[in-house]
């Protein structure tokens, strides 16, 4: 077994599918902040996420109108940017949702 | 908006806290003012939102251990800086920004390189406009159909009146470069849209 190749394919398989992650967990219409996006992330997926590479995808994201994002005053002074879900994002993301279950059976498929 | 300063009891702890903010400052400072301040600010608050989770413990071991998770600022941001710039360059048409977006995207695919050669090209006539103030009689557009087709420095081989545009090579220059400018920054935008 090649270890550097299956971890080399773990990390680009994350990377390809963390943007239809973030958008499931968005799609139900809460709105969330990133440290708790990726706690709401970690607790359904299991899937520990490098959080850095979180704040570069939110802004890309947010490029293409798929999320809006408002910051929103704190008691601590601190305040957190608040993402959700634009119409055009709940749209989308169901196109991909018909794409991934497509692909689901297709690599079931393959792998038998 | 203004960025308040997460309070430790731990000197070491507001130490490594503080070199951490320095580090995210250096790497975000090409950003116009705006969006230096939403990155140091998201930045600041995942931090601050990390620590609340525990809020008993050795400061300066969950504070390593935040900092770790949320990765190197040298390395998280260049996605972040590099798109961010180039939304900038696209929006303002400021020669400099869109040089700059452009060196940041260089590693981002092959067009990039290609804007970038073409925006080699505008500096181009750029400099043929001083060459032509400081050798007016060998740099121009010499052109005999057949013969010579030279824009730029003639090294002595052609005959000057060859020369077509004469007084009006520095405008004639002028208005290419401009042209070229404006046509490099619209197929930028072109391409933002399209990657869309």
């Amino acid at each position: 077994m090649n270890e550097d190749f299956i971890h080399k394919w773990i990390s680009q398989v994350k990377k390809g599918t963390l943007s239809f992650i973030v958008l499931n967990v968005l799609k139900g219409g809460k709105a969330y902040y990133g440290y708790d996006l990726i706690n709401e992330i970690k607790k359904i997926t299991e899937i520990e996420i490098a959080e850095g590479t979180l704040y570069p995808l939110m802004n890309r994201l947010k490029d293409e109108k798929l999320i809006k994002s408002e910051w929103v005053e704190q008691e601590s002074g601190i305040p957190r940017k608040y993402y959700s879900i634009t119409p055009e994002g709940k749209n989308t993301v169901t196109k991909m949702e018909e794409y991934w279950h497509n692909l689901n059976k297709s690599v079931l498929k393959i792998t038998k | 908006m203004k960025l308040k300063e997460i309070p430790f009891n731990d000197q070491s702890a507001e130490r490594i806290y503080k070199d951490y903010l320095y580090r995210i400052k250096k790497e975000v400072k090409g950003l116009n003012q705006q969006n230096q301040d939403e990155i140091l600010m998201e930045l600041n608050s995942h931090i601050y939102e990390s620590l609340q989770e525990h809020p008993t413990g050795n400061e300066v071991e969950k504070l390593l251990n935040i900092l770790e998770k949320l990765g190197r600022p040298e390395e998280i941001l260049k996605p972040l800086v590099a798109d961010k710039k180039l939304a900038e360059a696209t929006k303002t048409f400021n020669p400099i920004h869109v040089f700059k977006a452009l060196l940041l995207n260089l590693t981002n695919g092959i067009s990039y390189i290609i804007f970038f050669i073409l925006y080699l090209f505008l500096f181009g006539f750029v400099f043929l406009i001083g060459a032509k103030i400081w050798n007016p009689s060998q740099v121009g557009f010499f052109y005999k159909p057949g013969e010579v087709f030279i824009l730029g420095h003639s090294k002595g081989l052609v005959n000057p009146d060859d020369e077509l545009l004469g007084n009006w090579f520095i405008p004639a220059m002028v208005v290419s470069a401009i042209a070229l400018y404006f046509i490099i920054t619209l197929l930028l935008k072109l391409k933002r849209t399209i990657n869309k």
